[in-house]
């Protein structure tokens, strides 16, 4: 007798992993409605299902056992029809929603999307150019941009009456003194350089970007306010050929694995030798377009030694010591990179050109 | 700076030299050819020279260059022998120099009998090749020396210059006595200062040294005699004297550079021989030479130059040899120090005004050797220190503008006085004023950058762009305590719909967007959330503007809608702007101690206030504050209403209040508690009711 008992409950067991399985399927998408009704009929049909067999044996059952036997086949019955009805009412209500439609959109109308906030072009090509420099253990610093005279020039071997003057014509500071202690806005951001080696010792490596101002009349090549960011570096042994090495790095990181760069001599007051830094041009391989003129070469900076005088300046011994200088302006790569006609364009701030995505 | 090849070839002795490769060295070596003009010896290039090479602006100096850069022969033909006749110089005029400490040499001949005409077709040709009209023979000539070995010349007609007490012509070089007066060539009238070099005769200003002649003493068509001038001038007192008289010639532009002191005589005896060949007349025998006392005499300066540091410096080697043979053709002096291994002594040439120490020596044999022979290496690597903390901040901030839908602006840092003015109250300091300004719209400083946003904001309304979000971080000045204060802030300007979408009414900006930008500021950066606190400013909204505090009573700047006269001006409509200090926003400190989120939920309870309009919502939240428990965690607003059910003058604020306990769950009992505390707090405010309280 104990082997219908055992028919039973494995019956019971199977009916119930059925249903499982069924409602495992269903977490994933309603069953449709042929699933459930060849469910209804393998669990609970009135033939070949678990349950009609439940019942036949049932049937064949001594007297003493069947009220405890039908107690067991009566529960597994209700609990499946229990289990079978949730799984139609998930059913009805899915078709429900289906057939309704009453909560559909069109789903091609506009998103609501936040309103997108964006950093100005000349804040990426910044970040960018600092991004280069930290890679090489440049730190960035910073100073103001109303200088000194003697800050702006007289320290960077700018003698007072020189003509070398002439190419940065200034801007000065109503009532803002005389002589070296004369206020004016900045030209270049190297007096940055000499705030950092008064404060420092060597081994120096710093990055100094920012505004600098420079009379020139507005058009599209110029602007009176523009961004630079110029670098130093001064240690015992620094080279012409580090020089040379860390500007062709920064060119491969910043304008691709093929990009080379050239020294043509040329002055400028601070540096000894001088030199104007030519980075070879990426948007035609060298082949000559618009960009470069034709000559395959976009100049990008200048450069060069630090001058002794200069050391000696910002208190640096100029025997023991060496040291390079760089120094880009950011709005004439940033007009590089983007293919920009007018510098002008930077500083109008039209949303529908901030609104580009200026990749970073 | 034009430069013509033939004239360059006439120093180069061998055949014609290629224009195209020509160009390139010399390019290469420093003097960058712009631009080029006709073909084969007529070529006629654009060259840079840069400002410390004086020497390089004349075709002899230029074309020292070329031969090096050409690996060819330099050679200079020289002034030629000039046949002299009749009474010595020196019996005919008399040059004085007064002051000797700007002009170290005054050098001079005399012609007699010369009839004015043309100069001869060859030199008019080379004159007009780089863009110089011819004029007159003796004009010609001094330009042709200048153009040919950079000594600029003057010449004057001899009987145009009053005589002194001994009956000569005389030449005083002296300073300008206050309010003395002289027309120059271009015939303009000039006043002088005493801190302008002339030219004088005994009686008068005859010329700005080094800058242009007087027009009284200038050679016409019935000049017979002629005295000319050959000078070498202070540099600075030059570029003063041109400066101040707002000119610039061909003159001033190689005397302000530095010209060579030993070439005065050279330049004359060139100029005289043109002069004799085209004019006739007869050179008087002898120079005028006269030194200055003060001026220290010319001596050819010596340097040393160590092989090993050239090498150190550039990273490269160069061979002594080759150091030698490069600075022989450029022509410097250069010799083996006797006894000592590695140093050359090299005297160098006294055209090369700018090499002054052994460094300028370096940049002279590598920019021959070539900048493409250098390496490519890299700097030891060390441990680098840290960044500015500003700098740092800054791009901290316009990423946290940017994450709460604000586009970054940059703007010009000067405005114009009247734009600036109205924020001068709330700016770093008195206007700081530009002395030589681009025009009154570039006049000033800004005290805000919301002048340059406003700006913005106008270009994209005029373009129909009117819903607008900008920011920008940069400086403002102001003058304190005599010096000028740069403070760093992110202004912002809010106008028009902050955001719209077809599924619901669009909402303006208003004041509260700008606080929000300030409060969602201040919590992207880990700050203490800021505080509002009422401020009149004469630019805000009368009751729509407010000062930012942050933690501990710090001003951190100002928010608010923009007064409307102003808006009107800049083409807005209710604009909201702000100015966030940077400096006063608290800096989280490197290490902080996060408290822990709680594991028990809490709960909240509602309390519906009715009050006084004047009672401000911080007074609410205070009060509530005042009599919760250490499990009060924040006071919010839901829901603030009036109009009908409300009497006028009132306003019903609904708010909520927060309880939790990180240790345990807490009873209804006590939640209600709090509640009943906090109502009765706010039943005791004047005129106040809450909503289910009696």
């Amino acid at each position: 007798m104990a082997e219908i008992r055992e028919a039973i409950e494995v019956a019971v067991k199977a009916l119930s992993g059925k249903l499982e399985i069924a409602e495992a399927k269903a977490k994933a998408a309603p069953l449709s409605r042929g699933e459930l009704n060849e469910l209804k009929v393998i669990c609970i049909g009135q033939n070949q299902s678990h349950l009609s067999f439940m019942l036949q044996q049932l049937r064949i059952a001594s007297k003493s056992e069947k009220p405890a036997l039908g107690a067991l086949i009566n529960e597994a019955k209700k609990s499946a029809e229990r289990r079978i009805s949730a799984l139609e009412g998930q059913m009805a209500r899915y078709e429900a929603e289906r057939a309704e439609g009453a909560r559909a959109v069109d789903v091609t109308l506009p998103p609501r999307t936040p309103v997108v906030g964006r950093l100005h072009p000349l804040t990426v090509v910044r970040r960018r150019i600092e991004a280069s420099f930290r890679s090489l253990g440049y730190e960035v610093a910073d100073g103001p941009e109303v200088e000194s005279d003697w800050y702006n020039f007289e320290s960077l071997n700018f003698p007072p009456d020189h003509p070398a003057r002439d190419a940065v014509d200034t801007f000065f500071v109503k009532g803002g003194g005389t002589g070296r202690d004369r206020l004016l806005l900045r030209t270049h951001t190297s007096p940055v350089q000499m705030r950092t080696m008064l404060s420092k010792k060597p081994p120096i490596r710093t990055l100094c970007p920012g505004r600098v101002f420079r009379k020139d009349d507005i058009d599209p090549r110029h602007l009176p306010v523009f961004n630079q960011v110029e670098g130093l570096a001064v240690d015992e042994g620094i080279t012409f050929a580090d020089l040379r090495g860390t500007l062709a790095a920064f060119a491969r990181t910043f304008f691709g694995d093929r990009a080379k760069v050239r020294f043509g001599p040329t002055f400028f007051p601070f540096v000894e030798p001088g030199v104007d830094v030519a980075v070879s041009c990426v948007l035609c391989n060298q082949k000559g377009c618009r960009v470069c003129s034709g000559s395959g070469w976009i100049e990008i900076m200048g450069a060069g030694m630090v001058h002794p005088k200069v050391l000696a300046n910002g208190g640096i011994d100029s025997e023991r010591y060496t040291g390079f200088a760089f120094g880009m302006g950011v709005d004439r790569i940033a007009l590089l990179l983007h293919g920009l006609p007018d510098l002008r364009l930077l500083l109008e701030n039209d949303v529908r050109f901030l609104d580009r995505v200026w990749s970073s | 700076m034009k430069m013509s090849l033939s004239w360059l070839a006439s120093y180069l002795p061998g055949p014609a030299p290629d224009p195209a490769k020509t160009a390139e060295r010399l390019t290469s070596v420093g003097f960058i050819v712009e631009g080029q003009e006709g073909e084969g010896p007529a070529t006629v290039y654009d060259v840079e020279v840069t400002a410390n090479r004086p020497d390089g602006m004349n075709h002899r100096g230029l074309a020292r260059e070329a031969a090096v850069a050409l690996g060819r022969e330099f050679r200079d033909p020289g002034a030629g022998a000039v046949a002299e006749s009749g009474r010595p110089a020196a019996e005919l005029a008399a040059v004085f120099i007064e002051a000797g400490d700007l002009c170290t040499r005054y050098s001079a001949r005399v012609i007699e009998g010369i009839r004015m005409g043309p100069a001869c077709a060859a030199v008019r040709a080379r004159l007009e090749s780089i863009g110089s009209n011819p004029i007159s023979a003796p004009v010609d000539a001094t330009n042709h020396v200048l153009w040919d070995i950079g000594q600029p010349l003057h010449a004057f007609d001899l009987d145009k210059l009053a005589t002194g007490k001994d009956g000569r012509p005389t030449i005083v070089v002296r300073l300008a006595r206050p309010g003395e007066k002289l027309v120059t060539l271009d015939e303009v009238e000039r006043t002088l200062t005493e801190d302008q070099l002339v030219i004088a005769d005994a009686e008068k200003p005859v010329a700005l040294a080094g800058v242009m002649g007087g027009l009284h003493s200038a050679i016409s068509d019935s000049t017979t005699r002629i005295l000319l001038e050959s000078a070498h001038f202070h540099p600075g007192a030059v570029r003063r004297t041109a400066k101040a008289n707002g000119m610039h010639t061909d003159a001033s532009h190689r005397f302000e550079r530095g010209t060579d002191p030993l070439t005065t005589l050279d330049g004359l005896d060139r100029a005289a021989r043109m002069i004799v060949a085209d004019c006739g007349g007869a050179l008087r025998p002898g120079v005028i030479d006269v030194i200055s006392v003060v001026a220290r005499p010319f001596a050819a300066a010596t340097l040393s130059l160590r092989i090993a540091r050239l090498n150190r410096l550039l990273g490269m080697e160069v061979a002594p040899e080759r150091c030698l043979s490069i600075l022989k053709a450029l022509g410097f002096a250069p010799e083996r120090k006797s006894g000592v291994i590695g140093v050359i002594e090299v005297t160098v040439p006294s055209w090369r005004i700018d090499v002054e120490s052994e460094i300028d020596l370096v940049e002279e044999i590598i920019r021959c050797v070539g900048y493409d022979q250098l390496p490519e290496t890299m700097p030891r690597v060390f441990v680098p220190g840290e960044s500015a903390a500003s700098s740092i901040l800054e791009d901290q901030v316009r990423d946290q503008l940017v994450a709460l839908g604000l586009t970054e602006a940059q703007n010009y840092s000067f405005v114009s006085r009247d734009e600036n003015a109205p924020f001068v109250p709330a700016g770093p300091g008195e206007p700081v004023e530009i002395e030589n300004p681009l025009g009154e719209p570039f006049s000033t400083l800004r005290a805000t950058p919301v002048v340059g946003l406003l700006r913005s904001a106008q270009h994209n309304v005029r373009r129909s762009r009117v819903d607008l979000g900008l920011f920008e971080v940069a400086r403002s000045f102001g003058w304190k305590e005599g010096k000028v204060a740069e403070r760093r802030s992110a202004a912002f300007l809010l106008a028009g719909k902050r955001q719209s979408h077809w599924s619901e009414a669009a909402r303006q900006a208003d004041f509260f967007d700008g606080t929000g930008v300030v409060a969602g500021l201040f919590a992207g950066l880990g700050a203490p959330a800021p505080r509002f606190k009422a401020v009149s400013f004469p630019f805000l909204a009368e009751g729509r503007s407010a000062r930012i505090m942050a933690a501990g009573g710090v001003l951190a700047g100002w928010v608010g809608v923009l007064a409307a006269p102003l808006a009107e001006g800049w083409d807005l409509v209710d604009p909201v702007v702000g100015d966030v200090d940077l400096n006063a926003i608290p800096k989280p400190a490197a290490v902080t101690t996060v408290e822990i989120p709680s594991r028990f939920p809490g709960s909240a309870v509602d309390l519906t206030v009715t009050h006084r309009k004047e009672i401000p919502w911080r007074l609410l939240e205070e009060t509530v504050r005042r009599t919760g428990p250490v499990e009060l965690l924040a006071v919010d607003a839901n829901n603030r209403y009036a109009g009908p059910g409300v009497a006028p003058g009132f306003v019903k604020t609904n708010l909520s209040v927060r309880f939790g306990s990180p240790e345990r769950s807490l009873s209804r009992e006590e939640v209600n508690g709090w509640r009943d505390a906090a109502a009765r707090a706010l039943l005791a405010l004047p005129e106040t009711r809450v909503d289910g309280i009696e």
